[in-house]
């Protein structure tokens, strides 16, 4: 996006400043993606990552327990009762969608049937 | 003295230059927020099953100038589909409807605690075929096109090839993240495949992948540019009122991240990334083993030349095993969105696209 200038002129500090700039961030660029693409840096964020999630995990499960309990002692519902509601819902909203398709069918077939009855030369008009 | 000869005050210049330094950053905080006016073209809900809704697209040409086969557009799961309705006058919705098709959009929505467990499975068999059923129910016809991008694009592959005679009659996958037999094409594949990287960790640990992280991994793969250069680029071009709104446009949409279901996630690392199912012919989804050779809808693959995110490797190695007779690949010079998104997708991308639909569509 940014407009290139390749001409050097010496009484344009800024430009000259910018080109320097834009070499340099080209430079740095394709450093970075080189780096963000060895075996080393995946090994060391795939590392990282694990460590992190290993560490929180007992104390993300204290929290859960003790809010969990919490919830229970003030008759409130928790987070899985929550979550098992909502997942009623949508499979309440699949059996809706289902009976919802039977229905274009049925309409569909219904026209169907009426204009195919419709189209059929009345017997009756063929009588002399 | 010369300054007043001029009319201007002793000192001008250095004034004019702060008075414009603060302008810009006036305009650049302008810019940070994410309240640009996207995705505009008027459209209609017309299905809903949990957080997924399916509009149709009010028609823009007469309905004699119309094509009858309606395109369906399904975009990634862990990204708003609005990239494909950008912005007035840079819009592929809009482009599209111009020329006369009846276009759907599936939005996926932003699954919630209860949906963690979702997979390609439910999306590719549960909430595909039931947006389909409307989409032919409302336009009354029986056969369609489908357009997928990115994730969006795996989905229509699983789905084209598990249901070959549902009518799907053009297929265009965009950007396509299908074959990843090379574990060494970017970085992604080179981060998810590490023997250090554990997917199932990372769902239990959140259940639903946060959006921020996927933004956060898919940025890394180009630090530079997308936390320095990005930046830098936008600051040089704030007079240029044309950059500024389709910058502040896309980076209203790139804000609006998404969690990703932790089975989709799960099964994406595991079945996908890691093991290659999908190539390997043993990725099952609901007990159906997916066979490439049973597609047989007409193809066209579209493949990013600068991609980062899905490397062209990654969609092309798919053609040969797909079962299609009319298959055709074309590559675009841009990046992952860029080639739909960027400034020359009107002059490159679209028209393409837009050709070989209508040489195929009735």
């Amino acid at each position: 996006m940014s407009e290139n200038n390749d001409s050097f002129n010496p009484f344009d500090p800024t430009g000259m400043l910018r080109n320097m700039r834009d070499s340099n961030m080209t430079a740095w660029s394709k450093m970075m993606i080189q780096f963000v693409n060895t075996d080393a840096y995946a090994q060391a964020t795939g590392t990282m990552l694990d460590a992190w999630l290993t560490t929180s995990a007992p104390f993300r499960q204290v929290i859960e327990k003790i809010t969990t309990q919490a919830l229970a002692n003030l008759n409130m519902p928790s987070r899985a009762d929550v979550i098992r509601l909502a997942e009623r819902l949508t499979n309440i909203e699949m059996r809706l969608d289902d009976l919802e398709a039977k229905l274009d069918e049925g309409a569909r077939t219904n026209g169907r049937v009426a204009v195919s009855t419709r189209n059929k030369p009345n017997p009756a008009e063929k009588q002399p | 003295m010369k300054a007043t000869e001029t009319g201007q005050a002793p000192g001008g210049d250095l004034y004019d230059t702060l008075l414009k330094i603060a302008e810009n950053t006036q305009t650049f905080q302008r810019l940070m927020t994410t309240d640009a006016k996207i995705a505009q073209s008027p459209k209609e809900v017309i299905w809903t099953l949990n957080k997924a809704k399916l509009y149709r697209y009010v028609p823009l040409v007469p309905e004699d100038r119309c094509h009858r086969t309606p395109l369906f557009l399904v975009f990634a799961i862990m990204n708003r589909p609005h990239v494909l309705d950008l912005r007035p006058g840079h819009s592929f919705v809009e482009y599209m409807l111009k020329q006369g098709y009846d276009l759907y959009l599936l939005d996926w929505g932003a699954p919630g605690p209860e949906d963690r467990n979702l997979c390609f499975d439910d999306y590719t068999l549960e909430y595909l075929p039931r947006a389909i059923r409307k989409i032919k129910s409302v336009s009354g016809s029986e056969e369609f096109s489908m357009l997928g991008w990115c994730l969006g694009a795996l989905i229509t592959t699983l789905y084209a090839a598990l249901r070959p005679d549902n009518g799907l009659k053009n297929l265009i996958l965009l950007t396509a993240p299908l074959d990843f037999s090379d574990k060494n094409a970017g970085g992604f594949i080179r981060w998810t495949t590490n023997e250090s990287f554990n997917a199932d960790k990372i769902v239990d640990a959140f259940g639903n992948v946060p959006g921020e992280m996927i933004d956060y991994g898919a940025k890394a793969l180009k630090p530079v540019e997308n936390f320095v250069g990005n930046y830098l680029n936008l600051w040089d071009n704030l007079d240029n009122a044309k950059v500024v709104e389709s910058w502040h446009s896309m980076n209203t949409w790139v804000r609006d991240n998404i969690p990703m279901t932790g089975g989709a996630y799960r099964q994406l690392i595991n079945a996908f990334y890691k093991e290659n199912r999908l190539m390997n012919g043993t990725l099952e989804l609901r007990g159906e083993r997916v066979d490439l050779s049973k597609l047989r809808a007409n193809i066209l693959t579209v493949i990013a030349e600068n991609d980062h995110i899905t490397p062209p490797c990654q969609s092309e190695g798919v053609m040969a095993k797909i079962g299609s007779q009319d298959k055709e690949l074309f590559r675009v010079r841009g990046g992952h969105i860029g080639i739909m998104a960027g400034s020359g997708a009107e002059k490159n991308t679209w028209p393409h696209i837009q050709q070989w639909l209508a040489a195929r569509t009735v």
